[in-house]
């Protein structure tokens, strides 16, 4: 494998009684797309949530780069360059296009309240720039919504609200992408769609990493290099899809036979 | 200036015109109202502004009067002002307007310190009367110090309603929603009964405040412009005026920065913004010291300016006519807020039957904003990060 | 400090403390159903008070004396009453705005609560100054040292404990209690599992609310005086003793009650040049254990599902 980006070292996270990750571990190499599937309640998305410090772990540890941020605040994840997107769409409605990215670039974007009320030439010109870049990157994704950047959120449709979110966590150039069931509420075709824009904004920079849970399994078979099966919080299957695809226990875990 | 290419709104000939007439008749309206004596007189114009109103929206006036205000802002915003004090000189010596006038300056500047924390950050204060008298005793103590300049006095109102907060921080930044609401109200009847049974402030009866003084001129008597004799009151409609019109500017720059930004976001949706790096505590306590500060500053000048104040002027349901004004206008929205602190302070004092029955028709108002329009009077227009430049500035 | 004057400081604090816990448990059930604060509670039990005090100027005139029935025609009216004004809030103001933020149902119901103050202080008869209420228990007295029982204390704690550990079966025992419990503990599968939800919400109003009234009503009897405004301090009180309990807990509720009775005796009794200052004191508490338990002394459950 190529050289480790993230480390999940024997994670567990319990809420009361229920186990939901269960002496997890895995590895992520630099530029590689993960995919982790399983059933609903097997754990997928609660990774996610410790991993950008929404819940602590209950034991285990997480490295980034060589680093430990077990249990790290989310503002923390995110300075360390890992970025996410919610299965439930998680944006501001009421607030445009271009205010929903520029959230997601807060590590460049602050400043002294100085600098943001009274002489205000540096944010003037922060302004300027991080709109020409938002702009770029949204028309990647839709030419039409870059012409619509002082727009609502709330008055998009589902897709193009998961484009903003997944624009909103590729501005400040990250290191690490999750991207947690970005099909949900979108057809086939639309999610493919999404799926390509996301490959071609990848290939630009150098060397993102993604980690997608998924439902739909054509999307995972297309663009992951590896895949992580969860079953009740355990790992129960790791390799490609077309190994993990055939594993006896995973079919099990999916079907429910036992 | 810029060669950004943002969507403008269709411009009309004079992007402006419509915005203009209706600050100007804003003004004469404000005027009419302000001298209207009988009773017959203020239901009369009250019915006008209703139909005003209803004749704007069938007309598509109002959209039109919406573009204007997003194309020629700055502009409009200096019009409006330079109406407003026009109408304070025009009023002159009409003593109990002018208060009127200033009154509501005040209560409508300590609205937009509330709205920083409802409006923008999400954050619930019911304690706003009692920041808003920290800073008038802040006044009256101060003002028996003949050492310190009033113009200081005014500042440090803001200096002591930011030290209160303080002990708060820790349990509303820890808390959220009706937790944190119950540390305000909690913060807000301790200090009115703390006022009540303190003797050193007076107690029940409250205490003197010392005028204003700016430059060796004392507010509290009549200015004389070529031997004309105006009321008193001038001096604090100005300044009210210039204080309202500094919060205002200092509100749209938040609202268009990153920490204006980072506002909203933490509002909309707390989670969210902590994952994309957002302190949810600093800008929660930048929101919550901000905001109080503007409380005690326009509780200061309201002391000096009303030269007596006890705690019966700071209570919940003072604390809780300022929350109406922020709902009546709309969370967030600043010129809403702006009629809303008219509404709420001129009405009852116009029609006098209504004075009894003030707090009983203001929340009924805000129950039924609640329910059928939540964004109230003038919600709060999109941000324009733009919009300030647009203008030349 | 003497024995009777730590017995009677004993006294006065249980009696608040059953008072403050009738209060809070309202508040407590009304999060546990739907997840929200009324703030009108503690005008609600103002108002239930009015009532009951209406109802005993009503016996009086058509000649009814004995204090027993009384008391009894009070009770009925007042929290029946209550219930019944509660419910129709649950109803009207409060189910409307199940899906809207938090803070705009909290404000809502801080805002009626307004509205019922005033319309109370405005419209009454006389509505603006303190009533005397009617003293209905006997007034007998066993002296013990320095300090005296007083009768119409002791059942009035007893009767408030027993309301208590009513309502503790009611919620523990009953089948009402069992949906009750239910749709706090999941709203979607209680519905799935047949519960009528909004038949369930009212009910808990209801009862809510007529468990205040009967705080009320021995806040007027313990006084002797009722006003406009003893909603708002006792509505305050019970939404802190409940917040520092922990919301949406039963146990949580009657220990902040306590603690808060509690609070404001030693407020009383350390300060004692200075007695006027134990509601500051009490508050003051209040607001250092938010800022040490966010949550309370009884967490809440985590409700953010990312």
């Amino acid at each position: 494998m190529t050289q480790t980006l993230l480390e999940f070292r024997n994670i567990v996270k319990r809420f009361g009684g229920v186990t939901a990750l269960d002496d997890f571990s895995m590895r992520l190499g630099r530029a590689e797309i993960l995919g982790l599937i399983g059933p609903n309640g097997s754990g997928k998305t609660t990774s996610f949530n410790v991993l950008t410090g929404i819940y602590p772990a209950t034991a285990g540890q997480v490295l980034f780069d060589g680093q430990d941020i077990t249990n790290a605040a989310a503002r923390a994840v995110y300075e360390a360059g890992i970025v996410r997107t919610f299965q439930r769409s998680r944006l501001c409605l009421p607030l445009s296009i271009y205010d929903n990215i520029m959230i997601g670039d807060t590590a460049r974007l602050t400043g002294s309240l100085w600098s943001n009320l009274i002489s205000r030439k540096r944010l003037h010109g922060q302004i300027d720039a991080s709109y020409r870049l938002a702009r770029d990157l949204v028309g990647s994704f839709s030419g039409h919504l870059a012409d619509r950047m002082d727009q609502p959120v709330g008055a998009l449709p589902m897709i193009e609200r998961r484009r903003i979110e997944i624009c909103r966590a590729l501005i400040s150039g990250p290191r690490l992408l999750l991207l947690d069931e970005p099909s949900a509420g979108m057809t086939h075709d639309e999610t493919h769609q999404l799926m390509d824009d996301i490959l071609a904004v990848r290939a630009r920079g150098a060397g993102l990493s993604i980690i997608i849970v998924e439902h739909e399994m054509g999307v995972i078979e297309r663009i992951t290099d590896r895949c992580i099966v969860l079953s009740y919080g355990r790992k129960i299957a790791e390799g490609t899809y077309a190994e993990v695809a055939a594993d006896a226990e995973v079919q099990n875990a999916y079907l429910g036979a036992d | 200036m810029t060669d950004l290419p943002i969507s403008s709104p269709a411009s009309a000939a004079r992007p402006w015109a419509a915005g203009a007439a209706v600050i100007v008749a804003a003004g004469v309206y404000a005027w009419a109202l302000l001298m209207a004596e009988e009773t017959w007189q203020v239901t009369g114009l009250l019915a006008l502004a209703v139909a005003a109103v209803l004749a704007a929206l069938k007309t598509g006036f109002a959209r039109r009067l919406h573009q204007d205000w997003s194309a020629s802002e700055t502009r409009l915003n200096r019009l409006a002002f330079a109406t407003l004090i026009v109408l304070i000189f025009v009023l002159s010596d009409a003593h109990f307007a002018l208060l009127m006038v200033a009154t509501t300056l005040l209560y409508f500047t300590a609205s937009m310190g509330l709205n920083i924390q409802f409006g923008f950050a999400g954050m619930a204060n019911f304690a706003g009367a009692a920041f808003f008298g920290a800073g008038a005793y802040t006044a009256a103590v101060l003002g028996t110090v003949t050492a310190v300049p009033p113009l200081l006095t005014l500042a440090l109102g803001g200096g002591v309603a930011l030290v209160l907060s303080l002990p708060l921080l820790l349990p509303i930044v820890r808390t959220t929603g009706h937790y944190a609401a119950v540390v305000t109200i909690a913060f807000g009847v301790l200090f009115r009964t703390f006022l009540e049974v303190n003797e050193i402030l007076g107690g029940p009866q409250g205490l003197m405040v010392a005028p204003m003084r700016l430059f060796g001129w004392d507010f509290n008597s009549a200015p004389v412009i070529g031997g004309y004799e105006m009321s008193f009151y001038v001096n604090y409609a100005l300044l009210a005026a210039a204080l309202a019109g500094l919060v205002f500017m200092l509100m749209r720059r938040l609202e268009r920065s990153w920490i204006g930004l980072h506002m909203d976001a933490v509002r909309l949706d707390e989670t969210a913004a902590a994952c994309f790096g957002i302190s949810v505590t600093r800008t929660k306590v930048t929101a919550f010291l901000m905001g109080n500060a503007i409380l005690g500053v326009s509780g200061a000048l309201y002391g000096m300016m009303i030269s007596f104040i006890a705690p019966a002027s700071f209570t919940f349901s003072d604390s809780l006519l300022m929350v109406s004004i922020v709902l009546l206008g709309g969370l967030g929205s600043l010129w809403g807020g702006a009629v809303a602190a008219a509404i709420v302070v001129l009405l009852p004092e116009k029609l006098q039957l209504l004075q009894e029955y003030r707090f009983l028709l203001f929340s009924i108002l805000v129950i039924l904003v609640l329910l059928f329009r939540p964004d109230g009077i003038l919600p709060r227009p999109m941000r324009s990060f733009f919009a300030s430049r647009r203008a030349g500035k | 400090m003497d024995f009777g004057l730590i017995a009677q400081y004993l006294a006065n604090g249980i009696l608040l403390g059953t008072m403050y816990a009738l209060v809070a448990v309202g508040f407590t059930l009304f999060f546990g159903v739907l997840d929200v604060i009324k703030f009108s509670h503690g005008d609600v039990l103002m108002l239930g008070t009015f009532i009951g005090f209406t109802a005993w100027l009503g016996l009086e005139a058509i000649g009814v004396a004995n204090p027993w029935v009384q008391l009894l025609g009070v009770l009925i009216c007042s929290l029946g009453g209550t219930a019944l004004i509660g419910a129709a809030i649950a109803k009207w103001l409060v189910l409307p705005l199940k899906k809207a933020p938090q803070l705009n149902t909290l404000l809502i119901t801080l805002m009626l609560g307004t509205a019922i103050r005033e319309a109370v202080r405005l419209f009454y008869p006389n509505g603006s100054n303190p009533k005397a209420f009617p003293a209905l228990l006997p007034d007998a007295a066993v002296e013990l040292g320095s300090f005296s029982l007083r009768a119409d204390s002791v059942i009035l704690v007893l009767a408030g404990l027993g309301l208590i550990g009513l309502l503790n079966l009611v919620i523990n025992r009953t089948r009402l209690g069992l949906a009750i419990r239910a749709v706090a503990q999941d709203e979607e599968t209680a519905r799935i599992m047949g519960i009528n939800y909004t038949l369930v919400v009212l009910a808990t109003f209801a009862i809510g609310s007529g468990v205040a009234a009967f705080a009320g009503i021995m806040n007027g009897l313990y006084y002797n005086e009722i006003n406009f405004g003893m909603g708002l301090i006792l509505g305050l009180i019970g939404f802190s003793a409940a917040i520092i309990g922990g919301l949406g807990n039963l146990y949580g509720a009657i220990l902040g009650g306590f603690l808060f009775a509690g609070l404001q005796v030693i407020g009383a009794a350390l300060l004692p040049f200075a007695s006027a200052y134990k509601d500051v004191f009490a508050f003051a508490v209040v607001i250092a254990l938010m800022a040490w338990k966010p949550t309370g002394l009884i967490p809440e459950r985590s409700s953010d599902r990312v």
